[in-house]
């Protein structure tokens, strides 16, 4: 008869808890890789919500108020202005545009923000000398005054007190900008920061029609205002003005946006750590299964049955795996806690560093599937254990486990990239990644296998080379570490080659690539009276290969077919926020209409306009639809009347929607020009446009292609930090591995010396074997890793993919690297080992 | 007559190795009557503890019929196996067996708690102390000597009153004296409650103390003596 449920539990319950007094030896590796991987999520999970409730507390001062009404092109008119006063106790008036700064001979692209004497609303700005709030910006003899940031100001050779020109303006540097409260809701910006007073704008001829600037008008609201109620009765009232409203509950969508993206990739990336210590896991419970295999056969003698067993050893994973949880989420807890004058020091952004619960969860959640799911192959093989092992080796110790235990696993698998896919909010590449790690997983027991065929075929042919010949026999052997080695060094490599591969190729196609084919320039606010001159200017030196020019005014695509834009073409980045739009008569050189036809020159009907084809085609628009944009409050609707390829790869000017000119031409517009030239050539031309068209703006592509590489380089060193969790997971598991092999080797030692193998010849051996499965990891993991930065490059970033070999050669070089150490580290004893001893003990 | 208990016909057994299949045990048949205590012997290799695993469920027959109690153990699933022999017979290794994380106590209760006992540990005290090792219960394996270790051992295997003892070279591991307590013991522990013992021994003395003897060569029965004296 066999035991109730309840008593079965109970027995394998004693049966734990007395094993468990033998003592958790050979499960370190288990506990370390489980800890590792969950601290990893625990900490990304922890540092992402403590920066959410950083800006969430600081909404207001990121927003500059409690809520912010912007406009393009324009200032509010005075109806607006006293439907917003009637909202709110306070409005602050800003604005926001590019120009140059310009000290004597030196001149530097500024993102310039207009301010009125209520800046900032919330919070204060930190200036060096200190400028005590509401103060005018003023200088000392009455010019407007300004602070900046202190990398422009080194730049332009400022201190405080000098004078420098933003267009025709004269202004003084009142103190450098430390801190510019909110700076985290501009969005990104080209150029460091300028505040200047409103009032010295006046006269720099800098907000002239036509102009690009930005006008944000901040709401201090009373305590305890509906801003969703608020926002509706904003839209009610002035919807068709072209405003865009933000408010404290989303003060920086770009940044917070950021941050979850960001935050849910190195998610994703320690998940692929937890895949890397799962093989760890694996390996561990096994080892600790294998020194059990007495007691379990002795079970079985007197009586035992399978469920009482399995129970017996689940319950003690089960314990292991909760001890590895709550390590792992104390370090991913703590971790944060004790970075956190690190992490604010390094993040732009207000950050509450805390105890966050959920995370933690999520954290703890990833863990426990992950140990059940690497723990149950190992653990089913108890089942497979016979009385028999007890008076003979080699038990039934093998094979595929019962299916139930399979479909145990196959629903742990779906459960944790089910849980993944959910709580990462990034599906695509959550499954994505998920396909690779099993994939990766895949190929590389593969490749363990043909590894180990490998060295059991070139081993014969060896005769002389002893070290060598051993090195082989050992990864060849049954029982060699080759399959743990290969798999967690391998996918741990893997994942940093992929990154690699993706890093490398960007950079390639940004910081090298690019420059060849980009202007040198962008000059933009170029007024209409002064493009004749401009082109005149730049078409007569000898330097400047090439201009182009075209008008340009900023419009939010408000409908498609009379529908609101979001009903139809949902979040597409091209109805996100204003974009460029041009006029044009002629169709543009640089780009094939592929459907429609462009209208004649002196087209007078109703306004038409040529859309992006691949855009086009992305958000459903066809010819013959209707778009309506909204330009300076002005609603324009135009009939898609072509399509056309525009190619933004070159950095050349590239617009999506271009109009008949009777739809836009007579609003005010200024022009946007690319100046090809020599690089030697580039400071002279912006001095000369510069001197004489104080107001018209340069921004150079190589700066702008600096920061873009600086930003990558951030990107990557905090994917690098992710993958590096990774790799040293992967370590763990080698150490495991090796420590593992440790008892086998020193009898092997104990042999080899006994035949006369001096430890030179020894240690060479367990040097090469170490060496070999560490350099075949990491050419596996290069192909692993080129196979998913191709897929990364082509398919998700729409970019074009070429082998890196240096970050290729770099992996496969580390992999041997690190398989070495892990190997040499417990090589010591074996070659200590004296022979007698050894072998004497093992009859 | 009456039934046997234990009932062998024609049994082979057949291993895989590395350099291919090996007859261990090669048709054997014989019955063994309840109550009786039998003695196997042979050289090494011969196949006796195989035989004795056989008996035991422990060891599958690749051929034949081996019968306990008038039920076949072929059929009978590995944890079916694990019941019958719960329920019917006691077990005791030349090395022991004992599991170390285990006191003394806990050993011996862990076959009367895998069978549902609820007073498993009083009875297990009683055992320990008929084997003289009541001031041990508390102690480890590794705690202990191999003959107080094969004391616990036969205390365990018996505790739950099996009708059939199997032991493979009690005393293999342990000194002329203490081999001689611990086979004194076997035989009068199981005489007590008419237990019927399978006894695998190299010692002619020890199988001479048996009701019969059978002698194993290369994996037969080399002949069918009669009872011993």
């Amino acid at each position: 008869m066999s035991l109730p449920e309840q008593s079965a539990f109970m027995m394998a319950w004693r049966i734990a808890r007395r094993d468990l007094r033998g003592g958790l030896g050979g499960v370190q590796i288990f506990l370390l890789c489980l800890a590792l991987g969950v601290a990893s999520i625990a900490a990304v999970g922890s540092v992402r919500q403590a920066i959410d409730a950083g800006m969430t507390r600081e909404a207001a001062i990121i927003l500059g108020g409690d809520a912010e009404i912007s406009f393009t092109h324009r200032f509010a008119t005075d109806d607006e202005r006293t439907f917003m006063r009637e909202l709110a106790s306070q409005v602050s008036e800003t604005v926001d545009f590019r120009s140059m700064a310009v000290a004597g001979s030196e001149r530097a692209l500024t993102q310039v923000r207009g301010v009125d004497r209520l800046w900032p609303l919330y919070g204060r700005a930190g200036t060096d000398p200190e400028v005590a709030p509401n103060t005018p910006l003023q200088g000392a003899n009455g010019e407007p005054g300004a602070l900046m940031d202190p990398i422009l100001a080194e730049r332009l050779g400022l201190m405080p007190g000098d004078q420098f020109n933003l267009g025709t303006q004269v202004f003084e540097l009142v103190a450098l900008l430390v801190d510019e409260p909110d700076a985290g809701g501009s969005g990104f910006a080209l150029g460091p920061r300028t505040i200047v007073p409103l009032w010295g704008l006046d006269g720099s001829g800098l907000l002239g029609p036509g102009t690009i600037y930005d006008s944000q008008y901040r709401l201090a609201l009373p305590e305890g205002s509906d801003l969703g109620a608020l926002q509706s009765r904003v839209e009610a009232r002035m919807g068709d003005s072209g405003l865009r409203w933000r408010d404290t509950r989303a003060p920086a969508p770009g940044v917070a946006e950021f941050v979850d993206r960001m935050g849910a990739f190195l998610v994703l990336v320690g998940l692929a750590g937890l895949a890397v210590g799962g093989v760890g896991i694996s390996a561990s419970v096994r080892s600790y299964l294998s020194a059990k295999i007495a007691t379990i056969a002795t079970l079985r003698t007197l009586g035992a049955e399978t469920s009482v067993i399995f129970g017996a050893y689940l319950i003690q994973i089960a314990l292991m795996a909760v001890l590895g949880l709550v390590l792992g989420l104390a370090l991913g807890a703590g971790l944060p806690v004790l970075f956190a004058p690190l992490i604010v020091a390094r993040l732009p952004v207000p950050i509450d560093i805390g105890l966050y619960p959920g995370p933690l969860a999520e954290a703890g959640l990833y863990g426990l599937i992950a140990a059940f799911l690497f723990a149950i192959w190992p653990l089913a093989r108890t089942g497979q254990v016979r009385a028999a092992a007890l008076y003979r080796d080699g038990s039934s110790w093998g094979g595929l486990p019962e299916r139930v235990y399979l479909f145990a696993i196959g629903a742990l698998a779906v459960a944790l990239i089910g849980a993944a896919t959910l709580l990462s909010g990034m599906a695509m590449l959550a499954l994505g990644m998920a396909v690779g790690i099993v994939g990766a997983l895949g190929l590389l027991a593969l490749a363990a296998r043909a590894i180990r065929a490998i060295a059991r075929l070139i081993r014969p042919r060896l005769r002389g080379r002893t070290a060598l010949r051993a090195a082989l026999a050992a990864i060849g052997a049954p029982g060699s570490d080759a399959v743990p080695v290969v798999l967690s060094l391998g996918l741990g490599l893997g994942i940093l080659a992929t990154m690699g591969q993706v890093d490398a190729n960007l950079r390639a196609a940004i910081a090298r690539d690019l420059p060849q084919v980009a202007p040198s320039y962008f000059f933009v606010d170029i007024q209409t009276d002064q493009i004749a001159a401009f082109a005149d200017t730049l078409s007569g030196d000898g330097d400047v290969s090439r201009v182009d020019t075209a008008p340009m005014l900023r419009g939010t695509v408000t409908r498609i077919n009379g529908q609101p834009a979001a009903e139809v073409a949902g979040e597409h980045w091209v109805i996100q926020g204003d974009r460029g739009l041009t006029f044009a008569s002629e169709a543009p050189a640089d780009g094939e209409i592929v459907a429609g036809s462009w209208w004649p020159d002196d087209y007078s009907g109703p306004p038409l306009l040529a859309f992006a084809a691949v855009e086009a085609a992305e958000m459903g628009i066809g010819l013959g639809d209707s778009l309506t944009v909204n330009v300076l409050g002005r609603e324009i609707t135009a009939e898609v009347a072509a399509l056309r390829e525009v190619d933004f790869s070159n950095a050349g000017i590239g617009f999506v929607l271009t109009f008949s000119p009777n739809a836009l031409g007579g609003a005010p517009h200024t022009y946007i020009a690319t100046v090809y030239a020599e690089e030697a050539a580039e400071a002279r031309i912006l001095r000369e446009i510069g001197s004489a068209m104080p107001n018209v703006t340069a921004i150079r592509v190589r700066d702008a292609i600096d920061q873009v590489t600086q930003a990558l380089t951030g990107l990557a060193q905090a994917t690098a930090l992710g993958a590096s969790v990774t790799l040293i997971t992967g370590f763990v598991v080698l150490i495991g591995a090796a420590a593992a092999g440790e008892p086998g080797r020193i009898r092997e030692a104990a042999i080899l010396k006994t035949l006369g193998a001096a430890r030179g010849t020894i240690l060479t051996s367990f040097a090469l074997r170490s060496a070999i499965l560490g350099a075949a990891a990491g050419v596996i993991a290069v192909l692993a890793g080129a196979l998913g930065g191709w897929a990364v490059l082509e398919s998700v970033m729409d970019s074009t993919f070429s082998f890196e070999w240096v970050s290729a050669i770099l992996i496969v070089l580390g992999g041997a690297l690190i398989s070495l150490l892990a190997g040499l580290a417990f090589a010591w004893r074996p070659l200590a080992a004296r022979p007698a001893s050894i072998l004497r003990h093992r009859g | 007559m009456t039934e046997p208990i234990l009932s062998l016909k024609d049994v082979h057994l057949r291993l895989s190795s590395h350099a291919g299949p090996v007859d261990i045990l090669r048709a054997i048949t014989l019955d063994v009557e309840a109550g009786r205590s039998v003695a196997l012997t042979g050289a090494s290799g011969s196949g006796k503890s195989s035989l004795l695993m056989l008996m035991g469920g422990l060891e599958r027959a690749t051929a034949g019929q081996v019968c306990v109690l008038g039920a076949d153990l072929g059929p009978l699933s590995e944890d079916a196996l694990a019941r019958f022999r719960r329920a019917h017979m006691g077990v005791l290794f030349q090395s022991f067996h004992l599991i170390p994380t285990m006191t003394a106590l806990e050993n011996v209760a862990t076959p009367l708690e895998l069978a549902g006992m609820p007073d498993a540990f009083d009875r297990a005290a009683a055992e320990l102390e008929a084997v003289g090792l009541g001031h041990r219960a508390g102690h480890y394996p590794a705690e202990m000597s191999g003959g107080e270790q094969q004391r616990t051992a036969l205390a365990r295997a018996i505790a739950p009153r099996p009708e059939i003892l199997l032991a493979d070279e009690p005393t293999g591991n342990l000194d002329a004296i203490n081999g001689a307590a611990v086979m004194d013991l076997i035989l009068s522990l199981g005489d007590s409650y008419g237990a019927t013992l399978v006894l695998v021994t190299h010692a002619p003395e020890l199988a001479a103390r048996c009701d019969e003897v059978l002698r194993l060569s290369d994996g037969r029965l080399a002949d069918r003596p009669g009872a011993a004296a």
